[in-house]
């Protein structure tokens, strides 16, 4: 042997060495990788939104600040628009700081051209009030042309695209909002003598193609409340509010033209707080108000307990306060984010569903006229220098905090603060409830009912095959139940939704009575045995035989549960349970339910329970069995009092991976539970799991969106959770197998 | 026992037959009973559904009461469910006709059930099976020998027709060549564009050129194919229902024409056959659920493979690391535990960290570095078959390490010793001696991974995995090996067909027959690992003594 050959052999001994510790640390590298990503994913969610300042105009503007009556901007954060008292637009240009256009309104009706005041809604659209009394309604449109060679440009117009007349009545309001949806133009004016009066004007088109028009005036005159502060029509013109200087809300319906009902009249405040403004949030279902003290509520109509038939204006979010009154509220388009300016100058967002505070924003000069962007991309905000400041919103998942995630919600028209999954709606307006409650409830639900189903068969099963039935039985069975665990999930899924989720939905008595009937069958055939132990062949069946001995019991206990489970149904459930559950005791039946689950997950899980339990249960020394076997014990006695004790810890590790592996398992709960996020422990309804809900929802989930991270959240729940369970049980499996080894 | 009175002793005897405990061990025995006779109906249950799927089964022709007529093939009798006797379920095809596959008819509605000889059954390229008789052949071109039986001619024309598809193929096959060919076209322009190569460039001049080229090749023979198509389309039969509705059906519309009530066993056998040949080789026809599952099959060799290449060998090296290397100690306890947790972490978690991790982020690496001028479509930046390779590999890696841990340290600690006695390094030891003893347990473990991995769905579901995959992972075209395709999968098409298709009740036997092959090929694997391990258990023990 040459030493040129000895020095080979030890450099690769030495490279093999590292190259198998690199092996071994990798899978160590591996579990914490995959905690650290989706960690990692999940982590951005609870990161706070924020508004970053990109541009402020560095001089002054040639307008005047007090004649400016409102400000907004373009999606791409590079076009702002001033609306002034002449009636003009000017559109600024961030790059340059330059004036770029101006579009002066035709005023209607001939009016002198002066606007008396206007309130921005969403989408650039401004509720205008002309000298004589006259209104109409404007949008401003930003359109962005893409061009082969250069950047897009921005182009822009202004449309009117509803005009009122002046009031025949010659009263010029204090204020007027109007509002234009689908041929229908509304026009709500707050008069000097506090009242309101409705303008419904309808343009309707019939088969022929011929144009109707109809026009309806009405004047409410609230006689509570003292004097209306505010007033605001929700986007389609359905929906009139006013609020009062003494802390009153009111609510009219405006569904069909030409009747205007009171549904609310209230209190909004205990201590006639003044309510200083009113918006509607995105959906136009909540209300949002800011009153006098600076606070910031959301309200939105609530069937009381008293009334179930009503819906009533609640009070329902409270969100932070502003230091001084609240001056104007601009809703989002895009969430259920508002975005609020107090007197004092200072700019608040916040979330509605979440009563999440987003940012602040105080420049060193106070804010006077403030507007979001329509994709709720940026801030345009006119301070008192007549300075434009424009802050883009970057960052950060509103919806989503501990509070909606865990805890119940009040969403939008429900009747109480709940636990609600439901993820996407058909409208942009809808509401995301993103509580992972019912989807916790839903694994644990799912695996209780199976671990009750699954851990009796298994250990006892494990039991018997380890302690008493013969060598060459142990054999097969021990392969058979390792092919059973290798049944994919997906396998099992479809067969128990497909194939014996109907069959128990027909047969749902006989499964009932089995739980009674097959103990009953056991007790007799017990009873009925012990004449014949004596008998030879008795005496051979109970060396190990004894499972083959109770097929035949266990189909006769099978067909008798099928005729008195359908005695039974015949004589208390006049021949339907069903029917039954539903008009007597008020509970649905799911086809896909908690028995199906059991079923499933408990044949998944069976196998895994069984097989470890059987090896621990066979590797307890033979020496305490002999000992115990000497003393005069019985083989039942040896198992009960000796044999299970010194494993009980595996046996309990046993259960912790099978519960992982339940609490886990995604096919077949995805298959057989129907995927409803209930929460009531019923047996015969389904559920949602997290694991299912991921499987569900992740291929339509916008990558790196809300709904994405709260995905990969419950990625991390599940891992969590499973690490513990798995964690804990693997220390003890350590712990058992050190013990034993003195043993040896 | 001091006792002496019989009586006594009586009660003492009764009570020992609960006191010994032999109740509880029937007691446990019933539970395994319990267990194994659930597993035999599940697996009895998918047998006998499964088998009989391919089976031709005869036509019945029922005379209603009111004298009209149903023809279909019997699936079931049942109670109805208010009373009034028996029902049968017919599947009675014709879906264009009756727009349901599916009939109940009460038992006391019909008057005569009979079993025509010259029933028909059609397998068709859509709207299922038609079920019916036979009324006259509509010829164009194709000519059949007079006076030959209705049905022969028909069968000849059929045949006859299905050879004239072939030259369509082939004009098909190069309409597709063609419009690869102009996509290769269209990317290499996209990729010069994304160097800065101006449009005027020679380079860019040809390529266009060579795009209008293709384009009045590819238009001159997509024109050829149709005309072809729609002449042969011509050739039609007519086909009368068992109420006397007639349908036209285009001859090159018909799969697989046959007549199961004049079948004898032998032929049954060999349609039969043909059809499990099919079901092998062929591809899914009307939305998966008829034809075959060539695709899925490939697709789910093909991920078990690719999964292997990453799991075999970091399983070995982590369970060698473990048994061989390793000083007992705090590090091994807690390789342990995390080769435990690997195992119990949810599959879906490890789904959704496949597309977090190796979808978005691996894959959109690899897009921004090497597929930039293909962006924003994905290439390797969506789910594809490598990244659920990897994604199960990782899933897979604690059952090689367990099993492979389990065979080393049943080679007996004597040989190790013998082997380091004779002046053998540990990798020597390892390589010659230990290795080699353990390799058929290692094996176990690599087939137990391929098992687990054959039936595992979920994670595939959110990292490539489709109802439909237009191209194998591996064909002709360069680079022959498209690692970045989605791809078909039999577990996932069992969940697809039998849960998201619109007719649940029509797939159920495709859905049958899938969950069957599965399960054998699960099966298959798992047996023969556990066999091996068992063969390797008692080589030791007989080695150990």
């Amino acid at each position: 042997m040459s030493a040129e050959y000895r020095k080979r052999v030890k450099r690769w001994d030495r490279i093999a060495t590292w190259v198998i510790t690199g092996g071994g640390m990798a899978v160590i590298a591996a579990v914490i990788l995959i905690l650290l990503l989706i960690v990692r994913v999940a982590v951005p969610l609870f990161e706070s939104q924020e508004a970053r300042k990109f541009w402020g105009s560095s001089n002054p503007s040639t307008i005047e600040p007090d004649t400016v009556l409102a400000v907004g901007m373009d999606d791409y954060l590079e076009t702002g628009v001033l609306l002034d008292r002449a009636g003009r637009f000017t559109f600024v240009n961030f790059a340059d700081d330059s004036t770029i256009g101006e579009i002066v309104l035709e005023p209607p009706y001939e009016s002198p051209s002066e606007i008396l005041a206007a309130i921005p809604h969403h989408g650039l659209g401004y509720s205008l009030l002309w000298a004589n009394g006259a209104a109409s309604f404007a949008r401003v449109v930003f359109s962005r042309d893409h061009h082969v060679d250069r950047p897009p440009t921005t182009a822009f117009r202004v449309d009117t695209l509803a005009e009122f007349a002046p009031p025949e009545d010659g009263l010029i309001p204090i204020r007027t909002v109007t509002r234009y949806h689908d041929g229908r133009a509304t026009r709500a004016d707050l008069l000097h003598d506090n009242r309101i009066r409705v303008t419904q004007e309808v343009e309707e088109t019939d088969l022929f193609g011929n144009v109707s028009r109809d026009s309806h005036v009405s004047v409410l005159d609230p006689a509570v409340g003292g004097e209306i502060a505010d007033i605001f029509v929700d986007t389609e013109g359905l929906a009139l509010f006013a609020g009062t200087k003494d802390g009153y809300l009111m609510r009219w319906a405006m569904r069909r033209v030409g009747t205007i009902e009171l549904t609310d009249s209230l209190l909004a405040f205990e201590n006639n707080r003044a309510i200083s403004t009113l918006s509607m949030v995105f959906g136009d279902v909540s209300l949002a108000v800011g009153d006098e003290q600076g606070g910031m509520t959301v309200w939105f109509p609530v069937r009381p307990d008293y009334d179930p038939q009503r819906r009533v204006l609640s009070h329902i979010h409270t969100l932070k306060s502003h230091r001084g009154p609240v001056t104007a509220i601009s809703p989002s388009q895009r969430t259920k984010s508002l975005l609020s300016l107090g007197a004092d100058g200072e700019l608040h967002m916040d979330h509605m569903t979440s009563n999440k505070h987003l940012f602040g924003l105080r420049p060193e000069s106070p804010i006077r006229k403030a507007a979001l962007s329509s994709r709720a991309n940026g801030i345009i905000g006119l301070d008192d220098a007549g300075r434009l400041n424009v802050w883009a919103i970057e960052g950060g998942y509103p919806e989503a905090t501990w509070g909606t995630l865990f805890g119940k919600v009040w969403y939008e028209n429900y009747d109480e603060p709940a636990f609600v999954w439901q993820s996407t709606g058909a409208t942009n307006a809808f509401e995301p409830k993103t509580s992972l409650v019912p989807l916790v409830f839903g694994s644990f639900k799912g695996t209780l009912y199976a671990m009750l189903y699954a851990i009796p068969l298994a250990l006892f099963g494990a039991i018997y095959t380890s302690q008493f039935t013969t060598a060459r039985f142990r054999g097969v069975i021990k392969p058979a139940v390792e092919v059973m665990a290798a049944l994919p999930s997906v396998v099992i899924g479809f067969l128990i939704a497909l194939w014996l989720a109907p069959i128990v939905e027909v047969h749902i008595m006989p499964f009932a009575v089995s739980l009674a009937v097959f103990p009953a069958c056991f007790l007799i055939f017990i009873v009925l045995w012990q004449p014949f132990r004596n008998l030879k062949l008795a005496r051979h069946i109970e060396r190990g035989y004894e499972f083959i001995a109770f097929i035949p019991i266990m189909l006769l206990a099978g067909v008798a549960a099928y005729f008195i489970g359908h005695f039974v149904e015949d004589m208390l459930f006049a021949g339907d349970f069903h029917r039954w559950l539903f008009e007597d005791a008020g509970r649905n039946y799911d086809q896909r339910n908690c028995i199906i689950i059991a079923f499933g997950l408990g044949f998944a899980v069976i196998p895994i329970i069984f097989s470890i339990t059987e090896d621990s249960l066979s590797n307890v020394p033979q020496r305490l069995t002999a000992a115990s076997m000497a003393l005069g014990a019985t083989r039942w006695q040896t198992v009960w009092r000796v044999v299970l004790p010194s494993a009980s810890p595996c046996i309990f590790a046993a259960i912790m991976i099978g519960f992982g592996r339940a609490v886990g398992e995604t096919m077949i709960v995805l298959m057989a539970t129907g995927n409803t996020p209930l929460m009531e422990w019923s047996i015969f309804t389904g559920m949602r799991t997290l694991s299912a809900n991921i499987a569900v929802e992740i291929p339509e989930a916008p990558v790196g969106g809300t709904l994405y991270r709260i995905l990969f959240l419950s990625a991390v729940l599940l891992f969590i959770l499973t690490s513990i369970v798995n964690t804990a049980a693997e220390l003890v499996r350590q712990y058992l197998r050190k013990r034993y080894a003195q043993f040896q | 026992m001091h006792s002496s009175s019989s009586n006594k002793l009586k009660t003492k005897v009764k009570r020992s037959i609960w006191a010994d405990g032999d109740p509880f061990i029937w007691a446990t025995g019933a539970a395994l009973t319990f267990t194994l006779c659930m597993t035999v109906i599940l697996m009895l249950v998918v047998m006998y559904n499964g088998l009989g799927v391919l089976w031709p089964h005869q036509i019945s022709l029922f005379e209603m009461e009111d004298g009209s007529f149903v023809a279909g093939k019997i699936m079931q009798w049942s109670e109805i469910p208010d009373g009034g006797g028996e029902r049968v379920q017919l599947k009675v095809g014709n879906r264009d006709l009756y727009s349901l596959d599916f009939r109940w008819v009460p038992e006391n509605d019909i008057a005569e059930i009979t079993f025509p000889n010259d029933a028909i059954a059609l397998e068709r390229r859509e709207f299922g099976n038609f079920y019916g008789f036979l009324q006259e052949l509509s010829l164009n071109d194709i000519t059949v020998p007079a006076d030959t039986e209705p049905w022969e001619a028909f069968l000849s024309a059929w045949n006859a027709a299905v050879e004239r598809t072939q030259p369509i193929q082939a004009l098909s096959q190069e309409v597709q060549r063609l419009s690869r060919e102009m996509e290769r076209n269209r990317l290499s322009r996209a990729r010069l564009e994304h160097q800065g190569v101006e449009a005027d460039a020679p380079k860019m001049v040809n390529l266009i050129e060579e795009q209008s080229e293709l384009r009045a090749q590819f238009d001159e023979t997509l024109a050829e194919q149709n005309r072809k198509t729609a002449a042969l389309r011509q050739e039609t039969a007519i086909f009368a229902d068992a109420g006397g509705r007639t349908r036209e059906i285009a001859l090159v519309d018909v799969v697989r024409p046959y007549r199961p009530n004049t079948m004898s066993i032998p032929a049954k056998v060999g349609f039969y056959a043909s059809k499990l040949w099919e079901l092998l080789s062929a591809e899914p026809r009307e939305s998966n659920t008829e034809g075959g599952l060539f695709p899925a099959i490939f697709g789910t060799v093909m991920l078990i493979f690719l999964m292997s290449i990453l799991s075999f060998p970091l399983g070995v090296l982590a369970a060698i690391y473990l048994q061989e290397y390793a000083k007992e100690g705090s590090m091994v306890k807690a390789v342990h535990i995390a080769v435990n947790n690997l195992a119990g972490i949810p599959s879906i978690v490890y789904g959704i960290f496949g597309l977090g991790f190796f979808v978005y982020g691996v894959g959109g690496i690899v897009d921004s570095l090497f597929f930039a001028e293909r962006l924003p479509t994905p290439t390797f930046g969506t789910g594809g078959i490598l990244w659920a390779s990897l994604t199960l590999g990782l899933l897979t890696v604690p059952v090689v390490i367990v099993a492979t841990e389990e065979a080393l340290s049943s080679v007996p600690k004597g040989i190790r010793e013998a082997s380091y006695a004779l002046g053998a390094t540990r990798l020597q030891t390892l390589r010659r001696t230990v290795l080699p003893m353990a390799s058929p347990g290692i094996m176990t473990g690599f087939i137990l991974a391929m098992a687990r991995a054959a039936g595992e769905v979920a994670p595939l579901m959110i990292t490539g995995v489709v109802k439909l995959a237009p191209s194998l992972p591996i064909d002709g075209q360069f680079p022959f090996i498209h690692l970045d395709r989605k791809f078909m999968h039999l577990g996932f098409h069992i969940y697809d067909v039998g849960f998201q298709s619109p007719n649940v009740e029509a797939a159920k036997p495709m859905v049958y027959v899938t969950t069957m092959l599965l399960v054998l090929i699960v099966l298959i694997m798992s047996s023969l690992a556990i066999y091996l391990r068992s063969r390797m258990k008692k080589r030791y023990q007989m080695g150990s003594m």
